[in-house]
């Protein structure tokens, strides 16, 4: 064995690593070895301590994609079923949309401006400590009017006039509802069925599962919207697409929304790609000889991202390359969808990326966080959003990729019928709600054209059919051929999985 | 002498009460009408009693053959025969009283009670025969195996009046069923397509034909078919079409659950909301043969994939191939037959028509072709017709013009079809409108969309 080009060690002999055995005995062998390897080194290198008690035991166990594997019926552990959708996207509203505004119709209010929540509505709810201290929760009707659209009638407010178009494509789902009332909690828990961080959220679980579908793109892409400084912003951050224990090669990579979509993917000035070339190729041996040592599959990861990142080197500026769009498209988008990090710009890379092989497409729009002047802010959410929204799901349906694919549209919560602060007839906030909110799903697997879930007169409880979140997420995993149940990973001693361990239920009205 | 007058009595008793058995359905016909309460009341203890003769009667071929080494147990056998035939005796009048008194007819119930008849007989023949000595003594093996036929045919006969006819063949594996094993249920409708063929007769089956059916026909009310459920019971029709508040069947089955009148009776489970509501909508809506769907209900159907041939032996070659084609065969799911997807993403306009080619000897397993992008052209055709079973087939962006599209009507199950921003013409995708199961076809950007009104 050559001298690792890192280690100082100079007394290395032949080793396990160049006798003619089975490959298997050598992994096992290189697994014991990192024990061995940190009570050998401690003392010499600080960094082996991190690096094997990060390895542990979850070397191996359970992944579902081990490379090198002989192709058997055995080794096609997944999708545990014929899927409806092969891909999906999910449209994030950080922040929390109020439902009452948008989708969750109730004409009552209006006669009820200005009275209080019966305490029988809010029953024993502890409230934020924004509006805890209020001493009257008066309601605030919704500013806009609704009508009736589509064969099905649905009742769609004047703030979506694009959404409305489509609501015979749509799966409404009004009895959406979380345990967590502020945002941290809340993302966390749609995102990763668990409110701490430290789970995979749902597109590392799917690329875990179901693994990718090109070479070129990763599997699962994150893509940040601009943000409107007049907007009330709430962070999002790594930690809402990370790949938890899994692998960190199912992990989300975001794309920013401006300047290089990915940061040092173009190359440094006077550095060409042969260059490039050459030094991943020394990099990936000496990553590939520590693999060999220590066994440990981060390596791997890292040398299989390494290769992603110079693949996407000229697959990501093919992506990005909209030159070759008809003319139909930018009717369709509008305008914003020309300038780079816009909703509307990401929700056409979502169709481009959907069309290229890309799994699981995140794209989170901040700023629905309206706790005052909703009548002030929410014109300028819908605007940004609603038209691009629109115009995802109906080209992805002319362009025939809506039956496989899963549109998803939700924030982590919703919002109080009650003001915050004060109450005018033009003016009001909301907080936060968790009780209820209302998202929709369109495309493969659920069924279109259909409203599911009812909330009480005030959108305060859910009345009927209430969708918490782990079902929510199931049948997600549902459409996407997964047993929410089977799809788990060992680790910390319990079989994990996104659904939790509360036991969850796919949601067989929403589906197709 | 008195040994043998002994004798001869048990045989005359016997004869007596196997006549008598014989004549009971004859004087006390079952008429379909209710009778005394205590005759139910007792009756209902036959599902109770039934199990005795059964266990007893599976006894004694067992004490028999373990005989040859304990001769002790042949002394058993005689004494559980005896059992047996007065407990098939006491089963008998029990059952017997439970289908007088609660007015039980139809086929099944008189399959049912000749079955327990017969089998009482042949038990104290059985008994009478083993007690003989001499000639009539060597019968005895043969007629307790026709006792042990008779008892599984008449159990199974019981069985099927209180669990519904199909409740061993309900979730029998589905190779079983292609063979034609337990598909013993009747034709229901003249209008299999129809909401009350798939969706009303199935719920009344599972739920109400047990005692509303040819085997048991309660109060006169069968289920079993659309005419006989529209013609009602001995209180008349049960469901009057555009009139679900009228219709009996609905009042019985919304009924509170602890209702003397609700149905199901005697304990089984309640209709589910959902199924009320599709007996609801179906009968508001004209409780039509023929009608395909009704106006607000949707039903959720799990329709069964057809599936390919078996291809586990052949992964490792499909593998590779598809790997020097520079393409992925993906398995649409863990379960093997349904099928492959090539999903060319990768190779893009590396693939073509000759690439095409040399995956047809894998053509019977793919499912879906994902050619989008490719450089495949009107040469990609004649291929495609070798893929068998191909349900879906992208030719998004490719340079097909539609020239030999209509060898794509080969392919029965062919059923979505993408040509957005390809020059297909309007007149060359006619053919397709043939196909019967051509549900998605995608026409996007192209020359026909652009020709269609």
């Amino acid at each position: 064995m050559k001298q690792h080009p890192l280690c100082t060690d100079p007394d290395h002999g032949p080793t396990i690593m160049d006798l003619p055995i089975a490959e298997g005995l050598k992994t096992e062998w290189a697994e014991l070895q990192t024990r061995r390897h940190f009570f050998g080194r401690a003392g010499k290198m600080l960094g082996w301590a991190a690096m094997a008690s990060l390895s542990g035991e979850r070397i191996f166990t359970g992944d579902a994609h081990a490379a090198n594997v002989v192709p058997s019926a055995q080794s096609v552990r997944l999708p545990h079923f014929a899927p409806k959708a092969k891909r999906a996207i999910y449209l994030f509203m950080s922040g929390g949309p109020p439902q009452m505004d948008l989708l969750d119709y109730k004409p009552n209010l209006a006669q009820l401006y200005d009275k209080d929540v019966p305490d029988s509505v809010r029953g024993a709810q502890q409230l934020t400590g924004m509006t805890a201290g209020q001493a009257r929760f008066p309601i605030a009707p919704s500013h806009w009017a609704f009508k009736q659209y589509g064969k099905t009638g649905t009742w769609v407010s004047d703030l979506l006039p694009y959404t409305a178009r489509m609501v015979d494509d749509l799966t409404i789902i009004k009895s959406t509802n979380t345990e967590a009332i502020n945002h941290e909690p809340a993302i966390m828990l749609l995102n990763t069925g668990n409110m701490n961080s430290g789970k995979p959220c749902l597109g590392a679980w799917l690329s875990y599962g179901l693994g990718s579908m090109n070479d070129n793109l990763p599997t699962f892409v994150v893509l940040l919207s601009k943000t409107n400084p007049k907007e009330n912003n709430q962070p999002v951050s790594s930690r809402l697409w990370s790949s938890g224990f899994l692998s960190s090669e199912y992990a989300g990579v975001a794309m920013r929304s401006s300047g290089d979509p990915v940061l040092y993917l173009s190359d440094p000035k006077g550095v060409n790609r042969d260059v490039r070339r050459k030094m991943l190729d020394a990099v990936n041996e000496i990553n590939r000889q520590t693999s060999q040592e220590l066994g440990d599959p981060e390596t791997n990861s890292r040398i299989s991202q390494y290769e992603m990142a110079y693949r996407m080197q000229t697959s990501v500026p093919e992506l990005t390359d909209t030159s070759r769009e008809p003319q139909s498209t930018w009717d369709l988008y509008g305008p914003d969808a020309k300038e780079p990090g816009t909703y509307a710009y990401n929700c056409l890379m979502a169709r481009r990326m959907a069309e290229r092989g890309v799994r699981f497409i995140q794209v989170y729009k901040r700023g629905w966080d309206v706790h005052a002047d909703v009548t002030g802010m929410l014109p300028v959410l819908c605007q940004e959003t609603d038209r691009a929204t629109y115009a995802l799901v109906t080209d992805l349906k002319r362009r025939g990729l809506l039956d496989d694919t899963l549109v998803i549209w939700g924030g982590e919560f919703g919002r109080t019928v009650y003001s915050q602060g004060g109450l005018t007839p033009e003016n009001y906030g909301r907080d936060h709600h968790p009780r209820c909110f209302t998202t929709w799903m369109a495309g493969g697997g659920v069924r279109p054209g259909i409203t599911f879930g009812e909330t009480d007169d005030y959108s305060y409880n859910v009345v009927k059919d209430p969708v918490p979140v782990r079902d929510f997420n199931a049948t997600v995993l549902h459409c996407l051929g997964i047993d929410h149940n089977k799809l788990t990973y060992k680790f910390q001693g319990l079989d994990q999985k996104l659904t939790g361990t509360t036991p969850a239920s796919v949601v067989t009205n929403l589906l197709a | 002498m008195i040994r043998l007058r002994g004798i001869k009595l048990v045989w005359a008793a016997s004869f007596l009460v196997s006549i008598a058995l014989l004549l009971l359905p004859f004087v006390f016909k079952l008429d379909g009408k209710t009778h005394a309460d205590w005759q139910q009341f007792l009756g209902r203890f036959h599902p109770l009693v039934v199990h005795l003769p059964i266990g007893l009667i599976l006894l004694v071929p067992l004490l028999e053959l373990a005989g040859k080494y304990r001769p002790a147990m042949l002394e058993a056998a005689m004494f559980v025969l005896s059992l047996s035939v007065l407990s098939c005796l006491l089963a008998l009048v029990l059952g017997y009283l439970l289908a007088y008194g609660s007015g039980d007819a139809g086929a099944g119930v008189a399959r049912h009670m000749w079955g327990g008849i017969a089998l009482t007989i042949g038990v104290l023949a059985c008994a009478l025969l083993r007690g003989a000595s001499g000639g009539p003594r060597g019968f005895y093996p043969y007629m307790l195996v026709c006792v042990l036929v008779l008892l599984a045919w008449t159990a199974h006969q019981g069985g099927s009046l209180t669990h519904g006819n199909n409740y061993l063949t309900e979730y029998l594996p589905a190779p079983l069923k292609r063979l034609g094993v337990g598909t013993v249920r009747a034709e229901a409708s003249a209008f299999p397509d129809s909401f009350y063929a798939k969706h009303i007769h199935p719920i009344f089956d599972a739920n109400c034909v047990v005692c509303h059916g040819a085997q048991k026909v309660k109060g006169g009310l069968r289920l079993d078919t659309y005419d006989r459920a529209m013609r009602g019971g001995e209180d008349g029709a049960v469901i009057i079409p555009e009139k679900p508040e009228r219709s009996i069947l609905l009042q019985r089955i919304t009924l509170p659950p602890d209702h003397k009148k609700f149905m199901p009776s005697e304990g089984k489970p309640p209709l589910k909301p959902e199924e009320i509501a599709w007996i609801q909508a179906w009968i508001l809506q004209g409780a039509s043969p023929e009608m395909k769907s009704l106006a607000g209900i949707y039903v959720h159907e799990e329709e069964a994939l057809p599936q390919v041939p078996d291809y586990s032996g052949k992964m490792k070659e499909i593998e590779q191939t598809a790997r020097s084609a520079g393409v992925t065969l993906v398995p649409v799911s863990r379960n093997l037959g349904d099928g492959l997807i090539l999903n060319t993403v990768d190779a893009g306009q590396k693939f073509g028509d000759a690439q095409l080619a040399g995956l047809v000897r894998f053509a019977p397993y793919i499912v879906e072709a994902q050619l989008g992008r490719t450089s495949v052209t009107d040469g990609c055709f004649p291929t495609l017709a070798k893929f068998t079973h191909l349900r879906a087939l992208h030719l998004e962006e490719t340079a097909v013009t539609g020239a030999g599209l209509s060898s794509l009507t080969q392919l029965p199950q062919l059923s979505y079809l993408n040509l957005s921003g390809t020059q297909v013409t309007e007149a060359a995708i006619a053919p397709l409108k043939t196909m019967k199961n051509m549900r998605h076809l995608y026409l996007y950007n192209t020359p026909a969309e652009r020709q269609q009104p």
